[in-house]
């Protein structure tokens, strides 16, 4: 027997449309938690840099209590356990909320690396030239810091993808639950969950790529990068060095 | 100029600066030397502001520049105004990696300014010129050799057309060969008028250059002389073993 003969194309058929309506909520709950996070993510990594000692420590306190413990947990407890103490959410609203907690936390994380890996020099040369803060942020270090923080967000964003499959724990109409239930009814898990890999595979993979272009373009020097964004540039510059 | 009154500066328990009193002049060249942490470049900082003092006050052309008596901090626009007239220039030249030789010279004039960008442009190409840089104006500052970053580095100050600027230890980074086309950019300065206060190894260059010499030891102001008699005539123990070790050194 060969792999393909597990593979019931009718049951596959029948499949389809379900699993599809899930993928569209897997990529709806994808973006809006993606665009919060990346969001709340850069806040709280400024929180966490501030001068003020009350809101580095209760923001750390956050990072740390959701990077060191289970997601699924995180979830399973926003949905489950809270009702007990009288706060009701219902699954979508709770996974999105789950889910953005947990990753604002990590890319906070990022942002916050990046910013800090700029050697202090330019800060330094920046506030000597009599740039103010905002300016130093602006005009100096974050130019910088995106070059280690866009592919690492990119990473996260395949991460989140994935992890939106747990949803599926709090009864989350997402594509891995919808896989669940109709494997459950026709009783071909073969069949649905390999389309079900399929089609992550089929979304996740082109953002892994990207991650990896990313990678390796930021590694070059700046001269070699080909978009020279100022556009008070007019004349091009002569690539790879002396 | 710049008046320092009983200056003080500690890290955690680390007295650095100890009681520096000093006066320049507009247009000298003050020399600052001694031995590596001895507290020149922290001076330096003070004097633009990238480190807060612990005590004392230092007035730049006249006025207290960023705090006063009482150790009271100004606001940041203040601060702001007072280090763009006080130019710097970093051993590790410190240029913007992601902006090209000539954005990097007019970064301050553009963004701390905000002049026009024909003003900007055309000036930022002039000190280029005089640095004799022009034609690496699109270059990105990984492309120069260390020489020319410095060169950079300097054109960038004087963008802002500072009152006074502060060099520190500008050479040592440099491979020996590329020293001269930067103490020549120093010198050319000197000969403009421009007030220098200069922390640095390079004890021929001071001799020539500089109106006055401070030496430097843990902390305070040790002595202070012109060079001619600093380097003939040393009053100081500590001044003359570390002449005698660094000019042996050199010789």
């Amino acid at each position: 027997m060969s792999f393909f003969d597990l593979i019931h194309p009718e049951v596959a058929l029948d499949a389809l449309p379900t699993i599809f309506k899930g993928l569209l909520l897997t990529l709806f709950v994808c973006f809006i938690c993606g665009v919060l996070s990346l969001t709340l993510g850069m806040l709280v990594a400024l929180g966490r840099m501030s001068k003020s000692r009350i809101l580095r420590l209760s923001l750390g306190a956050y990072v740390q209590f959701f990077r060191s413990t289970p997601l699924i947990l995180q979830l399973i407890y926003i949905y489950f356990a809270l009702p007990f103490a009288g706060i009701h959410i219902p699954p979508l609203p709770a996974g999105i909320a789950g889910l953005t907690l947990h990753y604002t936390a990590y890319l906070c994380e990022v942002y916050r690396g990046a910013i800090e890996s700029v050697p202090k020099g330019q800060k330094d040369a920046a506030r000597a030239l009599g740039m103010r803060n905002r300016v130093v942020m602006a005009r100096v270090i974050m130019p910088q810091a995106v070059r280690t923080i866009i592919p690492a967000l990119c990473n996260y964003m395949v991460q989140l993808l994935k992890d939106t499959s747990l949803l599926s724990v709090v009864t989350v109409q997402e594509m891995m639950f919808r896989g669940q239930i109709f494997a459950a009814e026709t009783y071909d898990y073969f069949t649905v969950y390999s389309i079900v890999f399929v089609i992550y595979f089929a979304v996740g993979f082109p953002g892994i790529k990207l991650v990896d272009y990313l990678e390796k373009r930021m590694k070059k020097g700046y001269a070699s990068r080909s978009v020279i964004k100022d556009s008070s540039i007019k004349t091009t510059t002569t690539r790879g060095g002396k | 100029m710049i008046e320092i009154k009983n200056l003080y500066k500690s890290f955690g328990g680390d007295e650095v600066l100890k009681d520096i009193c000093l006066t320049v002049q507009k247009g000298q060249v003050l020399g600052i030397i001694g031995p590596s942490g001895s507290g020149k470049s922290t001076l330096l900082r003070c004097i633009n502001n990238l480190e807060l003092p612990t005590k004392g006050t230092i007035h730049i052309n006249g006025k207290l520049a960023y705090q006063d008596e009482s150790g009271k901090v100004f606001s940041e626009t203040e601060i702001s105004i007072t280090r763009s007239k006080v130019g710097m220039v970093f051993q590790h030249f410190n240029l913007f990696p992601h902006m090209t030789v000539l954005q990097n010279v007019f970064a301050g004039p553009k963004f701390v300014l905000g002049q026009d960008e024909e003003e900007y442009r055309s000036e930022a190409l002039a000190i280029l010129e005089s640095v004799g840089l022009a034609e690496k104006r699109d270059q990105y500052p990984e492309q120069l050799s260390g020489g020319q970053q410095q060169r950079v580095g300097i054109a960038r100050a004087l963008a802002l057309k500072p009152d006074v600027i502060l060099f520190d230890e500008v050479t040592s980074a440099l491979d020996p060969e590329l020293v001269g086309e930067v103490l020549g950019v120093l010198r050319k300065l000197a000969e403009a008028g421009m007030t220098m206060l200069i922390v640095t190894h390079e004890m021929g260059f001071v001799r020539q250059v500089a109106d006055r010499v401070i030496f430097m030891d843990e902390g305070r102001i040790v002595e202070e002389n012109s060079p001619a008699e600093f380097f003939e005539n040393p009053q100081n123990e500590r001044t003359k073993s570390f002449l005698s070790s660094v000019l042996s050194h050199t010789d």
